[in-house]
């Protein structure tokens, strides 16, 4: 090779790459676990409710968009955030994304655990998940032993693979996707097709007693569907040309997505209604695919079995992918020495960062123990608190630092990030409100999660020895040609 | 100690570019000061550093650099003069900061008293002209290089491969640990990397941040 100008790792993601990244993380295990929640809360209205967020969030988008053109960083969030605020605000942030991942992770594996139920179920392995289903269904400890396990190992064992071998690479994430989407894409065609479509009823949109009203707390509730953009900005150093095509791949993504999701919910009310789609729960898209997908086809004999498998995958590649998600994050808070540096570290034989995959595998194993609900509501009100913060980030920067170089500028600032803090407190409001309500475990636990934050990171730092001044020139050189 | 460093580099052109990439290349944080409208828009396509743009002397740019969580600031434009006021004014704005000014001339060290270290790149590079020149068969380990950084590494106590033996390390792919403790020998399966020792080790740059990251934790 040449001597390059150009910096390694050579930049090799196309717009498509990285578009396939985003949408991958999006169009994964949230369209399966969440759309059955969220017609249990706001009906029909489930459709409404995805397409706000979908605008929601596209203001955050921009946000990012901004962020990552300007700030030559790959590790999302935590990584602006760090470059604006001072210490004690970056670790905050830090901590929400880190717990957000973690419980994201917990919330794909419990969403795993029922559409594997259901594909052992297509095939006859175990019997219909409403027997199954009957003893375990509504309390918490009755339906803790089965998908409790399945979730457990599933975590168990994604996290094993991570812990001793490098993670897949960009191009494998977009096989993942395009398969996921063609999947759904399937799933789509048949039910519009189906008769059970035809006669579709949309009415009332809105559920009886709460009305418009239900389909805020629903929001807040089902957000986390379009986090995964931001896993864009931690590949940016591969990306060609990353000022262009960062912000083309925020918003392709964010869009195309938004359609997907339009698309299938539309089909799964229209087919199952939202009485059912509510009841089948995790399952939701999976039990609406059984019900209208031919039978008898050769191989995979059921045609519903297709879309359960869409599910198994999808919950599964989330959850692989949130488990590096998460553990970069904690993995970088190790590096800027705001947890304990053997975070940072490598592991000597495996050459991944045991240690920090180690401790979201903990948190990921006990929040697995949760309700399906509780981890949602839970990974939503924290990446919607970190995004606000992003938001903020934005705003901040331009602010105190005029002069830097923004590859990307958003239109119409300071409109977006405005709006975009604006919006994401009215759901954060909305959601802590209807978690006081209906989930105040959630709740309690999202806040010792944040005072556990803020007394490991007093404590961290009293445990500090005083920082030595200057850097520590002496050890790390160039051989001979540098000094002079 | 936080292992990755916050550094501003005063000038993006030929010297600061480089320099800036080989130190993001090993994960530090690196920030440039630019005056220049089009060697910013080239510097912002790399993709490798936040960019300021605007003059490095004015303290508001400097500021905006984020000088008071900095711990290094290299003047590295080609104007002497100007670097030297560059590291005066960034000590005064943060007292802890470790400045490096580049010189353009020979005897330039007298310059150490004002700022921690000078460079002479023209020294470095005629170094290079010459061995290249000579096209001798013996050339010292940089020339020889293209992209591939040989470095002389100390284990740190506590860093992940500390107290290992070769054998029981996976160095990533692009790297080769070259000699035993302190250079005696060559290094071999059962060459143990010891706290406190030195390591000459051969990396390709994009792998030069996770080899510090074993060595150095």
């Amino acid at each position: 090779m040449s001597k390059g100008q150009t910096r390694s790792p050579e930049a090799e993601l196309g717009l498509l790459d990285a578009t396939m990244i985003g949408m991958g993380a999006m169009i994964g295990a949230g369209i399966f676990v969440l759309t059955g929640l969220a017609a249990e809360i706001a009906g029909p209205a489930a459709i409404v409710v995805f397409a706000l967020n979908g605008v929601v969030t596209a203001f955050t988008g921009l946000s990012y968009a901004e962020l990552a053109a300007s700030i030559p960083k790959s590790g999302g969030g935590y990584a602006f955030v760090r470059e604006i605020f001072d210490d004690f605000a970056s670790f905050i942030m830090g901590w929400m994304l880190w717990f957000a991942y973690m419980i994201a992770g917990a919330l794909y594996a419990l969403g795993f655990a029922p559409n594997f139920l259901e594909l052992l179920h297509v095939y006859g392995v175990v019997p219909p998940p409403e027997q199954v289903g009957a003893v375990a269904l509504p309390v918490l400890d009755a339906a803790l032993p089965l998908s409790f396990l399945l979730a457990f190992l599933a975590v168990l064992g994604l996290v094993a693979l991570n812990a001793v071998s490098t993670a897949a690479s960009g191009s494998v994430e977009t096989i993942f996707t395009v398969i996921k989407v063609s999947i759904l894409v399937v799933f789509v065609a048949f039910g519009l097709a189906s008769p059970m479509f035809s006669g579709a009823e949309f009415q009332p949109l809105f559920p009886e007693g709460s009305g418009a009203a239900a389909v805020l707390p629903a929001m807040g509730l089902t957000f986390i569907a379009f986090e995964g953009y931001d896993l864009i900005t931690t590949v940016t150093e591969e990306v060609q040309n990353p000022r262009e095509n960062i912000p083309k791949a925020i918003f392709i993504s964010l869009a195309v997505t938004v359609v997907v999701y339009l698309a299938v919910v539309t089909v799964a009310v229209g087919t199952l209604g939202a009485g059912g789609l509510a009841e089948a729960g995790e399952a939701g898209i999976a039990t609406a695919a059984t019900s209208f997908m031919p039978t008898g086809l050769p191989v995979i004999q059921n045609g519903g079995a297709l879309i359960v498998f869409g599910a198994v995958f999808s919950t599964l590649t989330a959850l692989n992918a949130v488990v590096i998600a998460s553990s970069r994050v904690a993995f970088s808070m190790g590096r800027e020495g705001q947890l304990l540096p053997s975070v940072g570290q490598l592991h000597h034989r495996y050459g991944t960062p045991f240690v920090a995959i180690l401790a979201s595998a903990v948190v990921m194993l006990a929040s697995v123990a949760l309700p399906t609900q509780s981890a949602g509501n839970m990974s939503s009100l924290f990446f919607l608190l970190s995004f606000i913060i992003v938001n903020v980030a934005v705003i901040r920067l331009r602010r105190e630092r005029p002069n830097m170089n923004r590859p990307y500028e958003m239109p119409f600032y300071p409109a977006p990030p405005i709006i975009g803090i604006a919006l994401n407190l009215l759901l954060t409001g909305v959601l802590v409100e209807f978690l006081l309500r209906t989930d105040p475990l959630a709740l309690a636990l999202s806040a010792a999660w944040i005072l556990l934050g803020a007394a490991a990171y007093f404590a961290l730092k009293r445990a500090k020895t005083p920082p030595e001044s200057g850097p520590a020139t002496d050890d790390t050189e160039i051989t001979p040609e540098a000094e002079d | 100690m936080t292992s990755t460093l916050d550094i501003i580099i005063a000038g993006g052109g030929r010297v600061g570019f480089q320099t800036a990439e080989i130190l993001a290349d090993r994960g530090h944080d690196v920030t440039i000061i630019e005056r220049d409208e089009r060697t910013v828009s080239d510097i912002a396509d790399q993709w490798l550093a936040t960019v300021i743009r605007g003059d490095a002397t004015n303290p508001e740019i400097i500021d905006q650099a984020g000088i008071e969580r900095a711990d290094v600031i290299a003047a590295l434009t080609g104007e002497s003069g100007l670097n030297l006021a560059v590291c005066l004014a960034a000590g005064e704005l943060n007292p802890d900061i470790r400045t490096v000014a580049r010189i353009d001339r020979k005897g330039g060290e007298a310059y150490t008293e004002f700022v921690d270290a000078v460079v002479f790149p023209e020294r470095a590079g005629s170094r290079v002209a010459a061995n290249e020149i000579l096209g001798s068969d013996v050339q010292t380990l940089a020339d020889v290089t293209g992209n591939l950084d040989i470095m002389l590494i100390r284990v740190a106590e506590g860093a992940p491969a500390a107290g290992k033996a070769l054998s029981d390390v996976r160095f990533p792919e692009g790297t080769v640990v070259v000699s035993d403790a302190d250079g005696e020998r060559i290094a071999r399966a059962d060459t143990t990397l010891t706290p406190g020792s030195s390591y000459v080790v051969a990396v390709e740059p994009d792998v030069v941040d996770e080899v510090l990251n074993l060595m150095r934790g």
